[in-house]
């Protein structure tokens, strides 16, 4: 029966396949039939949120910083509550990072300010002097991309469920209204509160830096 | 189907599964070692394959749906 | 007997793969230095602008050196010895020779669409999986043409039996298909919302913690199967040919095999563990780990008894060097591997430099000089000429190995002090260090790896300026050489 096996390669690739893909089957599969769930009070993100994890992915800020707080005092002394499942429900993809040359950040809009992240941003040494992470200027005069962030916003309504609210909805009109009436107010608040003029200026003429976006994003992370 | 249920059916599995499995593995170590000594099979001459891998090196075990038309 | 005795295997496109090889290791392992020096030197991150930072270079790195030199390497292998050990040649076949030219073509549109668009920041940010929708769909394509040519050759052999890297070769083949497709699931953006958007974006099928296990399912089986399986298909073709020397027991190739293929695909969850997927498979993940260690071993204990008796080839070989070395390394990364998804051992090496640095004495050590020797091995063969200077391989061999054992040292130690360092409390139970204390610290190590980083890469350019003399100026050989490749 096996040297039969060894001399039939299509047999043989079927057992190969079902011995590789039994792990699979057992460990993986069934967690799907239990979607995480989100905890409770979690919202999804916001157009401008989303379009702050663009920039988040774009600039690959998880080369270095992780977003999993590990339940071990000297992680939740430093960086706050452990991370739960729930809390990542509408995280696509999930941003846990696997290396953490910089600090985790899973919790960061808890202690850290937009025009702390103004200033980090632009310039890491001037506020942690010993820093080894690259400024980020481009972010500062590259516009983020909502429309994307948009789309990206009405398809996981539509195809996962996202609890967003009637007014996200598919078509340039919508996202128009949306980008007039929430989007850029919303981001109106951050870039003053990041204090510095050219940033609001941009946000006044309709285009939303890459760094507010970002904050935004940053500033969810709690 | 409840969480519980599902954790069940899934920890049955994995331990018939592995079960399977490793018998199947046994029995293939024994089987090999057995057709050794019994003079059915020499697994061992499949080494040479990579050692006489010519066009016209001598052939193992002739594949019959194709003509070895080069070898007579 | 009309043609056939003119007939000869088809290194067409064994060439043009071996040329790729040749040209990303170069591109990827550049970067690699580029990014390691980063690291040692911040200033280093303003060569490009918005295109040099560390971040955005990573992810090149990481695919270029992965999906560029590797499978490359992987494949003009593979289309090397499956002719041989299926005693066919591509030629007989101009379907085949067709769907080769095709295979080639198709990698290199993806390797272009791949460097452009992670240097413009267009990611879907899963690690080793960053491609978008439209490049995944070409990989798909691209698999698909890779089987049927791999079971097209297998369909028309003349020796009936499979060699056994033949074996990994197919296991490559089912297990990247079945893991890429699950984990690259996403739903483009475009289509769902009215055509707004890029439409290169998509989202992942999967959130948060599935997403995890799903990445990490793949994340860590990509290294079983693009790392660990094809490269076992190569020293088991490469070293018993090179040496002249039958592989020391041919049965115990084939139960590790089966051994390999059942457990490697349970350890994915050990790059999970004290997060927050369910905890017996946080277990499983560290169990099957440890288990690992067997079949792995097994391999690597099979290829170096194979040298038994002939350990002079050790001194007079430089190929048989890199592979004997590269057993050893294998041996040293699988057991270092398990000791990593052990849980105890994980809460301090997770997030730390350890991690790369064992990922590097696998890749550097392992899969890179697995594929020098062979790419090596194959040349004099495809080329028809002398292998340019032995000498020169000597050198690269013991630069590179200098390299290897700088990189990975200063990583354990790096990542062991800042692993010890983050958890590190005084005598009220207070963290010691803020966390800059724990990068400034690290500087030494950062710079030493640099230059570990930076040994090999000279290394790769010897190797490919002596790959392009053996191409170019090496000696024509009248016979293909049996065993020991000719070197000047």
């Amino acid at each position: 029966m096996f040297h039969w096996l060894e001399k039939n390669p299509f047999f043989f690739a079927v057992g190969v396949f079902i011995v590789i893909a039994y792990a699979g089957l057992i460990e993986i599969l069934p967690n799907f039939a239990e979607a995480a769930r989100p905890v409770k009070g979690l919202k999804p993100y916001t157009v401008l949120q989303l379009a702050g994890k663009e920039v988040y992915k774009k600039d690959n800020c998880i080369a270095c910083h992780s977003q999993l707080i590990r339940p071990f005092k000297a992680e939740t002394d430093r960086y706050g509550q452990y991370s739960l499942s729930g809390e990542y429900a509408y995280d696509r993809p999930f941003l846990w990072g696997s290396k953490r040359t910089g600090p985790d950040l899973h919790r960061v809009g808890n202690y850290r300010t937009p025009d702390w992240h103004a200033n980090h941003m632009w310039n890491p040494k001037s506020v942690v002097p010993d820093s080894i992470m690259p400024a980020y200027k481009h972010q500062f005069t590259n516009v983020a991309d909502l429309e994307t962030a948009y789309a990206e916003a009405v398809t996981v309504k539509k195809v996962f469920g996202t609890p967003y609210g009637a007014d996200i909805a598919p078509g340039k009109a919508a996202y128009e209204k949306e980008l007039k009436t929430k989007i850029l107010p919303e981001a109106l608040k951050i870039a003053t509160a990041m204090k510095r003029d050219d940033l609001i200026k941009m946000v006044k003429a309709g285009k939303v830096p890459e760094v507010v976006a970002l904050v935004a994003y940053l500033e969810k992370l709690k | 189907m409840t969480t519980v249920e599902i954790e069940q059916i899934r920890a049955y599995m994995f331990v018939i599964g592995t079960g399977i499995v490793m018998a199947i593995f046994y029995y293939y170590i024994i089987y090999l070692y057995r057709s050794e000594k019994k003079g059915e099979k020499d697994y061992e001459k499949y080494s040479n394959l990579a050692l006489d891998d010519e066009l016209d090196s001598k052939i193992l075990d002739k594949n019959p749906k194709i003509e070895n038309d080069k070898k007579e | 007997m009309q043609s056939n005795a003119t007939m000869e295997y088809d290194y067409s496109v064994v060439k043009l793969f071996m040329w790729t090889a040749v040209i990303f290791g170069i591109v990827g392992m550049t970067i690699g230095v580029l990014i390691a020096s980063q690291l040692a030197f911040p200033d280093l991150n303003y060569l490009l602008g918005e295109y040099g930072t560390f971040s955005r270079l990573r992810p090149l790195h990481t695919n270029v050196v992965i999906y560029g030199f590797t499978l490359s390497g992987i494949w003009a292998s593979f289309y090397y010895t499956a002719q041989r050990v299926l005693k066919v040649s591509i030629s007989e076949s101009g379907l085949l020779k067709a769907l080769t030219k095709l295979h080639f073509l198709l990698y290199l549109v993806i390797a272009t669409g791949m460097v452009v668009s992670l240097a413009l920041g267009i990611t879907a940010s899963k690690e080793y999986a960053q491609m978008e929708w439209p490049l995944d769909a070409l990989v798909v394509l691209t698999w698909v043409i890779f089987g049927i040519n791999m079971f097209g050759l297998i369909g028309l052999r003349r020796e009936k039996t499979l060699y056994i890297s033949l074996w990994y070769y197919i296991a490559f083949f089912l297990g990247v298909a079945m893991l890429y497709l699950f984990n690259n699931m996403e739903v483009p953006t475009m289509f769902f919302s009215g055509g707004l958007g890029a439409w290169y974006h998509s989202v992942s099928m999967y959130a948060g913690t599935n997403d995890a296990l799903v990445q990490w399912w793949w994340g860590h089986n990509a290294v079983a199967f693009v790392f660990t399986v094809p490269i076992i298909a190569l020293i088991y073709y490469f070293l018993p040919k090179e040496s002249g020397q039958a592989v020391y027991s041919y049965k115990l190739s084939l139960l590790s095999f089966w051994g390999l293929m059942f457990v490697y695909l349970w350890a994915g969850g050990h790059h999970l563990l004290w997060s927050t997927v369910p905890d017996w498979m946080q277990t499983m993940g560290s169990v099957f780990s440890v288990v690992l260690i067997l079949p792995s071993w097994g391999s690597a204990i099979n290829m170096l008894l194979t040298m038994k008796g002939e350990w002079n080839q050790l001194t007079e070989n430089p190929l048989i060097k890199f592979m004997v070395l590269a057993s050893t390394f294998y041996m040293l990364s699988t057991l270092e591997g398990p000791i990593q998804a052990v849980k105890s051992v994980n809460a301090i090496a997770h997030f730390t430099d350890w991690i790369p640095g064992h990922v590097h004495d696998g890749v550097l050590g392992w899969v890179a000089f697995m594929i020098f020797a062979a790419l090596m091995h194959m040349a004099p063969r495809v080329f028809k000429r002398e292998i340019y200077s032995k000498s020169l391989l000597e050198s690269q061999f013991w630069i590179q190995t200098i390299g290897v054992v700088l990189y990975f040292t200063s990583m354990w130690i790096a990542g062991i002090t800042q692993g010890m360092m983050w958890r590190a409390v005084d005598e009220y139970g207070n963290l010691v260090y803020s966390f800059i204390d724990t990068v400034s610290v690290l500087h030494p190590y950062y710079a030493l790896r640099a230059l570990g980083g930076l040994l090999y890469l000279i290394g790769m350019f010897m190797f490919a300026y002596n790959f392009f003399k053996t191409a170019t100026a090496g000696k024509r050989l009248e016979q293909e050489p049996r065993y020991r490749s000719p070197m000047a």
